[in-house]
């Protein structure tokens, strides 16, 4: 009893060692160089971040380096407050939407034959290789007020005069779907695409009609795709600033832009830098919430 | 009579499929097409359409600016696609398969460049540039770029990466296949959708980038949307739309060409093998 | 775990200090060039030796003296590219423009320490006395300007330390036919009845000045009652804007009647409407209207110092000014120049409006610019 158990331990200490060997070089060799990237393009300017978030701004504008709380002191402001719950607003209903439209369509690409949907991936992906600043502009050349669509429809008949869709909500959200589109469609594409099509004709098989079969085996199965595809078109989303600037005339504000302007036109570093870390904070927190409540054990299943 | 049932209710869903996909591609295409459509219009600057004219594909070859500025762009966004899709491949399967110290740390540094607007981490990397005294031009570009492409090129390729996975490669292992060859032909395989689609992500980002090259370019020359954006205070001149029109159909064209090339072959192959 | 953290970051920081050298090693001359060059030896001249021949070489290849390069940051579609392609040829040398999208741009990288990689930097007068207090530009040695003389004085700020270019005024442009109301004044503009009707520049420093003027205070003012009370006129104003904002845009395809805007988008709104044009200046009574410059300024570090004044030089000599405002018709400070003009831009009707004299200028508020922007803020974020 006793010698099989010493065997045993003998055994898992050579497995340790071999684990060692066959681990460690190719973890090193694998996860090494983008550990690296990371730290050094990511880490260590964000520890300057939160380093100059603690300056003070100078009268003109430069950072001072003195030790000041008070970047974060206004951000107790109701306005950032108000500025946040906007923003977020808005990147949930972009994401929802975008999670909506593209699942079919991702789905209908995936369930193509391997040369089809390479080829109509190709096809989403063009226009995205034009700028998308002239993208944007196309939208307001077409809705504008003497645009096509309301000579179309003063000529139908259907208004008298034209209708202002230009800089409203609605050509925003648009402008906003077709920007962030791709970035639902692909993660998902690629996990549906690795979706086993026995599992569904197992599925099939068992009696499960396509309702059910989807709720308890597709949409499990490619959940990892919808969780990339959500902090893909989530997190940008939250900072993005060009789709309102244009599409909804620069009217409204959100963190993207106040951010944008701290840095810029305003020159107030140190509470540009806060509002960065305020923003950071937010995200991994939610990410860390959606990863619990999603029961996912950890946020690497992405 | 069941399985006409079954069968009508299938091509009822393709049918159904087939008008929602030309739906989602009209709108994705739509300003591509008035873009294309405004590279004639006869006006300083595109602000509504004011009639035809093809002056501005004549213009743009005089325009040495903004041709360069295209091949800076197109460089840029296939070095760092390279870069990254490499980076972002081994990286992504390094940080799904192997547990190490730090591991989450560098996850979660992952999510950063995704979070935060652009225009800080650039300023930041800027600073620091600047302070260790790299002068600013395409290597500097590049870093941003690269910067951003590969969280989004790991946690596409990662979605791709699943357990089974892990047994065809300790399969192909035993075989007596070693690392290398088990990479090139077991994984790899396997997780190529993911790989290609973050290719494209990378390809995309990078091309279409502005604010990163805006802040990271030199003096000598700036990316295509750099200029753009310079242009989109006072309107953007229809030679751009004229450029970007070539850009496409050239695209179009390797495209069909490349399909051309490819059915060609596997026709002489299916002969082959006839024979 | 938090010594894991420190200890990566130590060695991320070591690291980057080395690595960053063989970091962009791969990624491009471009970058590698320049940082051997170091700072004292002024870059370019030295830089061909470690370049290795490569393309960055042949950049160099063009002239073997100094300053046979100028780099300069300025505004997209500002300048004439007929006056850039002559002074090449002039002085045998090539001009390396790079384009800003935003004032801001040049301020961040001028701030951030990155001035030396240009020899002219465009801002505007609105910045100078900051930029000077940071010591961000050089002196500029005017005796090799003598064409500087041809500018007025008048309106010239830090004369020592820049060169002013061309000049806007911002004031009020509106179609006589679909605008609901004759424009006299700023407070014509938040009447209920011109909702939706006004595109407007945007920047807490270009707005905040028109309402206090609205309300009879000072354009600069820093009490801060004063700019509370601006802020509730701005709410108002905020409710008839349509668009911030591509004035020249909305005002030719319809989407706005009214256009607080510069005066060169005014006139090439008007030019763009052709004979149909409705256009016409808001005739002001009282109210005065905002007068800024663009102006060149030299960075400190600016390597090609020599080339940059003469480029100033140049720019200033009426003949080539002229030639210039036929192409972007802006108004010019540089009254031999404007003298020298062709007849259709002496007659721009963008121009023609008699309170030339009644203007005021963006000054350093100081630590009030926080309050501007705070309510700035506040107002695009709404209640």
């Amino acid at each position: 009893m006793s010698k099989k158990l010493d065997d045993n331990s003998d055994l898992k200490q050579i497995g340790k060692k071999r684990d060692v060997k066959r681990k460690t070089l190719p973890a090193l060799a694998m996860a090494g160089p983008v550990s690296l990237w990371m730290i050094l393009f990511v880490t260590i300017p964000m520890l300057f971040i939160i380093y100059i978030s603690f300056m003070s701004r100078g009268v003109f504008g430069d950072v001072v380096y003195k030790f000041s709380g008070e970047s974060y002191q206004t951000l107790m402001d109701a306005t950032y407050f108000k500025v946040i719950l906007k923003s977020l607003r808005v990147a949930v209903f972009t994401t929802v939407l975008c999670l909506l439209v593209g699942y079919p369509f991702a789905y209908y690409i995936a369930r193509k034959p391997k040369e089809t949907a390479a080829k109509l991936i190709m096809l989403i992906m063009i226009p995205f290789w034009t700028n998308s600043l002239m993208r944007l502009n196309s939208w307001l050349l077409v809705f504008q007020t003497n645009g096509p669509v309301n000579s179309f429809l003063q000529w139908t008949g259907m208004t008298d005069g034209p209708i202002t869709f230009v800089y409203t909500d609605g050509l925003v959200v648009l402008g906003m779907i077709t920007n962030m589109l791709p970035f639902a469609v692909l993660p998902m594409y690629s996990s549906i695409e690795k979706l086993n099509k026995s599992f569904l004709e197992a599925s099939a098989d068992l009696g499960a009609n396509g309702a059910t079969t989807f709720r308890k085996i597709t949409l499990p199965l490619t959940f990892p795709g919808i969780f990339s595809s959500i902090i893909l078109v989530f997190i940008p989303t939250l900072g993005i600033y060009t789709v309102s600037d244009m599409l909804g005339g620069g009217k409204v504000l959100y963190i993207g832009n106040i951010i944008k302007n701290q840095f810029g036109s305003i020159r107030n570093w140190p509470l540009g830098a806060a509002l960065s870390v305020l923003l950071i904070v937010i995200t991994m927190l939610l990410i860390f919430l959606y990863t619990r409540f999603a029961s996912i054990e950890d946020m690497e299943v992405v | 009579m069941a399985v006409s049932k079954v069968q009508k209710k299938k091509k009822a869903f393709s049918i159904l499929g087939n008008v929602y996909a030309v739906i989602i591609y009209a709108i994705l295409y739509i300003p591509v097409a008035v873009m294309m459509m405004f590279s004639f219009n006869d006006q300083r600057y595109n602000y509504y359409w004011n009639g035809f004219t093809t002056k501005w594909y004549g213009k743009l070859f005089e325009n040495s600016a903004l041709i360069g500025s295209l091949w800076y762009s197109l460089i840029i966004a296939v070095l760092a696609t390279l870069i990254s899709v490499l980076i972002g491949t081994i990286g992504a399967l390094g940080l799904k398969r192997f547990e190490f110290k730090g591991r989450k740390f560098i996850n979660n540094m992952l999510y950063i460049p995704i979070i935060v607007p652009e225009i800080v981490l650039a300023v930041a990397l800027l600073i620091i540039f600047l302070n260790i005294g790299t002068a600013l031009g395409m290597g500097t570009i590049l870093i941003g770029h690269c910067t951003f492409c590969i969280p989004y090129a790991i946690v596409t390729i990662k979605g791709r990466i699943s357990g089974d996975d892990n047994s065809l490669e300790e399969a192909s292992m035993d075989l007596g296949a070693n690392r290398i060859q088990t990479f090139i032909r077991v994984t790899l395989p396997s997780i190529m959708p993911g790989v290609m689609s973050a290719a494209f992500l990378s390809f995309t980002l990078s091309i279409d980038d502005v604010v990163m090259s805006n802040m990271l370019a030199g003096a000598k020359q700036s990316t295509l949307p750099v200029l753009i954006l310079s242009m989109n205070k006072a309107g953007v001149t229809p030679d751009v739309n004229a450029l970007t029109t070539i850009m496409i159909l050239v695209i179009v064209a390797a495209m069909i060409l490349n399909n051309i090339i490819k059915s060609a072959l596997k026709k002489r192959q299916n002969k082959e093998v006839a024979i | 775990m938090k010594k894991i953290l420190a200890l990566l970051l130590t060695m991320g920081l070591t690291l980057s200090l080395t690595a960053c050298g063989g970091g962009t090693k791969d990624s491009g001359n471009d970058a590698k060039e320049p940082a051997a060059g170091g700072e004292e030896t002024g870059g370019e001249e030295t830089g061909g030796e470690e370049a290795g021949g490569e393309e960055a070489g042949k950049e160099e290849a063009g002239g073997g003296e100094a300053s046979s390069e100028l780099n300069i940051y300025m505004w997209q579609q500002y300048i004439s590219d007929d006056l850039i392609a002559n002074f090449e040829k002039e002085n045998n040398c090539k001009i390396n423009l790079s384009y800003m999208s935003d004032n801001a741009d040049a301020i961040t990288k001028l701030t951030a320490g990155g001035g030396d990689e240009y020899d002219l930097i465009m801002t505007c007068d609105a910045y100078m006395e900051s930029l000077v207090a940071g010591g961000y530009v050089e002196k500029i040695n005017f005796d090799n300007i003598p064409n500087a003389s041809n500018i007025n004085e008048a309106y010239w700020t830090a004369k020592e330390y820049c060169v002013p270019y061309l000049m806007n005024y911002i004031y009020i442009v509106y179609d006589k036919e679909k605008c609901p109301v004759e424009i006299t004044c700023y407070n014509d503009l938040i009447k209920p009845e011109m909702k939706g009707q006004i595109s407007t520049i945007d920047g807490a420093r270009n707005l905040f000045p028109i309402a206090l003027i609205a309300l009879g205070y000072d354009p600069n003012s820093t009490e801060e009652s004063e700019i509370a009370e601006a802020y509730e006129w701005l709410v108002k104003f905020n409710e008839n804007v349509v668009a911030y904002g591509n004035a020249e845009q909305n005002l030719t395809n319809g989407t706005a009647s009214v256009a607080l805007t510069y005066d060169g988008n005014a006139s090439w709104a008007m030019a763009e409407m052709g004979e149909n044009n409705t256009l016409a200046i808001a005739d002001f009574k009282e109210d005065a209207v905002q007068l800024g410059f663009d102006l060149y300024v030299i960075p400190v570090g600016a390597k090609h110092t020599d080339l940059a004044e003469k480029f100033l030089n140049y720019i200033c000599d009426p003949q080539v000014m002229a030639g210039n405002l036929e192409e972007y018709p802006y108004s010019c400070p540089n009254e031999a120049a404007v003298e020298a003009a062709s007849d259709s831009y002496k007659n721009d009707p963008a121009r023609n409006f008699s309170y030339k004299e009644n203007v005021f200028f963006q000054e350093d508020v100081g630590e009030a610019l926080t309050i501007y922007n705070d309510y700035y803020q506040k107002l695009k974020v709404g209640e």
